[in-house]
């Protein structure tokens, strides 16, 4: 087999023994779909038609956020518990070892969103197998973002990991308070809405929404949010290839 | 060609300088020791043979493949058991060695056998069951050294493969890397234990402070040290002052270091010296209790190159 997939697999294996790991995330998504979704979407009856399919997609979205963010503190702990360097010295090359974090990323985003995803499309009679393969691509190119902005991020942990967690902790909030996927962008105050087109999280939200078939007239540009969920997913892998490529280095002794 | 050649290899970390201007090399075949304390470099120079940190400036090549440009390439060919044991902590040992043996392209019909014979060879086999993280100190040791020992790469790299590694465990893991270099791997050993270069060297590196302070062999090295004898007496009562003072008066030391009831001397020729000094003692009445003529140690080696013992500088 392949390198690249033997290291993924192996990954993969160890993502897969944490099982619970998974159902805790579902339940806390069927818990908070039950109680603030469905209270919520009563607040705001015959302002926001289906407000709680609107909610449902931010919270999928959430997780979607949450699984990047996952991969960024996975490469993180590898640095700390001392595996990093091990893997550094693998015969794969720098782009082979993002690829194969990138493939575990990817596996950690499906299986955390899909059974949530494909259930609660089926109880809002919204299913349709096109339509979960659309979103999912959707989601998949929003987690790469993230997952590409997190890695990116890790670097700093290299320096001070204390500085790394403060500033994933804060960036996380920041995306999401001021993102779409709780509101949508036309009830925002003036003063948020140029902030929120700075997250990629409104468009990846906006954009899944659109492919499962949510009223546009709330939503923004579909073509507009593929471009810049597309963009922003290129441009954090190309950063974070770059970040491995030249700049970490494993560990550092005299 | 070198195996591994360096030059003027330099890595800074801030404004402590790990490497200044190395130029190193190591020949095809040999068992090759870098002997220093801790802080001296070793660690980093591996770390850069083994493409996990890039140079500062400098280059350094391993089998004419350069580490920046080449890397992956040195990868396949080099296998390296890192000073900390580096382990899956929720993974037993049998695990990480398949894994690391697929990673490195070994047959999966020769994986099981080879895991299992490496793991016998190095006493791992009945920790079997066990996580990482239940491993002992010297267990999780023998696993990193397991690592390279199933790979058998073109160049394997040792980082103190026996520090936390009882008595017995050294012997095994010495006759091993020994028979790694007899299948004609290029092996590095950094170590800053002088009984495991004395086993394992065919040449010596003396890093200090960053820098390649001499490479040899050791008897090379043993003979480079003027004089070549050295001398210890153990007196019935602590060495005095006066005494010292005389005996480096009969000329023919090059070195006297007393130490409560015992007097180390490094001289020319001890067969000249030791009846004059039993002499001197007999008259300033200082008796002795033994004399020991010994060649010098690698202490000795590094103690003269250096200026300072290895054993100091821990």
């Amino acid at each position: 087999m392949n390198r690249v997939l033997t290291l993924a697999v192996f990954n993969i294996r160890v993502l897969l023994g944490e099982r619970m790991w998974f159902v805790l995330s579902w339940a806390l998504f069927g818990l908070q779909l039950a109680i603030f979704g469905s209270l919520m979407s009563r607040l705001v009856v015959g302002t926001v038609e289906d407000y709680f399919f609107f909610y449902s997609i931010g919270l999928i979205v959430i997780i979607v956020f949450e699984s990047g963010a996952d991969l960024g503190r996975h490469f993180v702990e590898h640095a700390r518990e001392g595996e990093l360097p091990y893997f550094l010295a693998l015969p794969i090359s720098r782009k082979g070892l993002f690829a194969a974090n990138a493939l575990y990323g990817a596996t950690n985003t499906v299986i955390r969103v899909l059974p949530p995803l494909a259930v609660t499309l089926a109880v809002l009679g919204r299913f349709s197998v096109q339509g979960i393969i659309f979103a999912l691509i959707a989601l998949f190119l929003l987690g790469l973002g993230i997952s590409g902005i997190m890695i990116s991020m890790s670097f700093i942990a290299f320096k001070s990991v204390d500085i790394y967690i403060a500033l994933v902790a804060g960036l996380s909030a920041l995306l999401i308070r001021f993102s779409t996927v709780f509101y949508p962008l036309i009830f925002m105050p003036k003063i948020y809405e140029p902030v929120a087109y700075l997250t990629p999280l409104t468009y990846g939200a906006d954009l899944t929404r659109w492919l499962l078939g949510f009223n546009p007239q709330f939503l923004l540009n579909p073509t507009l949010a593929l471009a810049v969920v597309i963009a922003v997913a290129v441009g954090t892998i190309f950063l974070s290839v770059t970040i491995m490529e030249k700049l970490i280095e494993g560990v550092k002794a005299a | 060609m070198h195996a591994v050649e360096t030059l003027n290899l330099s890595k800074k970390y801030k404004k402590t300088e790990a490497l200044r201007g190395l130029n190193f090399t190591v020949l095809e075949g040999e068992i090759m020791v870098i002997l220093g304390p801790n802080g001296s470099g070793k660690t980093t120079l591996l770390m850069i043979l083994c493409t996990i940190l890039k140079p500062g400036s400098g280059t350094a090549r391993i089998m004419g493949l350069d580490v920046v440009e080449d890397g992956t390439k040195i990868r396949e060919i080099l296998g390296i058991a890192f000073q900390e044991a580096r382990g899956f902590w929720r993974h037993k040992p049998s695990a990480i060695l398949r894994f690391h043996a697929s990673m490195f392209g070994i047959d999966p019909k020769k994986r099981e056998g080879l895991v299992e014979q490496t793991m016998k060879d190095l006493e791992l086999w009945e920790s079997r069951d066990k996580m990482f993280m239940h491993l002992s100190g010297g267990q999780a040791k023998r696993l990193e050294t397991a690592k390279v020992l199933l790979q058998r790469p073109k160049i394997a790299i040792f980082d103190e493969p026996t520090s936390q590694v009882d008595l017995r465990g050294k012997r095994k893991i010495w006759d091993q890397i020994k028979a790694l270099r007899d299948e004609g791997s290029t092996v590095i050993v950094a170590t800053n234990e002088v009984r495991e270069a004395e086993y394992l060297a065919d040449r010596v590196t003396i890093l200090h402070r960053g820098q390649q302070v001499v490479c040899n062999s050791i008897p090379t090295l043993k003979d480079a040290i003027a004089g070549g004898d050295i001398v210890e007496v153990d007196f019935e009562d602590p060495v005095s002052s006066t005494l010292v003072e005389h005996l480096k008066e009969l000329g023919g030391s090059l070195q006297l270091s007393p130490n409560g009831n015992q007097l180390r001397a490094k001289v020319s020729r001890a067969e000249d010296w030791v009846p004059k000094m039993t002499s001197a003692s007999y008259r300033l009445g200082a008796k002795i209790s033994s004399i020991r003529i010994t060649e010098p140690s690698l202490d000795d080696v590094f103690l003269h190159f250096t200026g300072t013992a290895l054993e100091d500088r821990q």
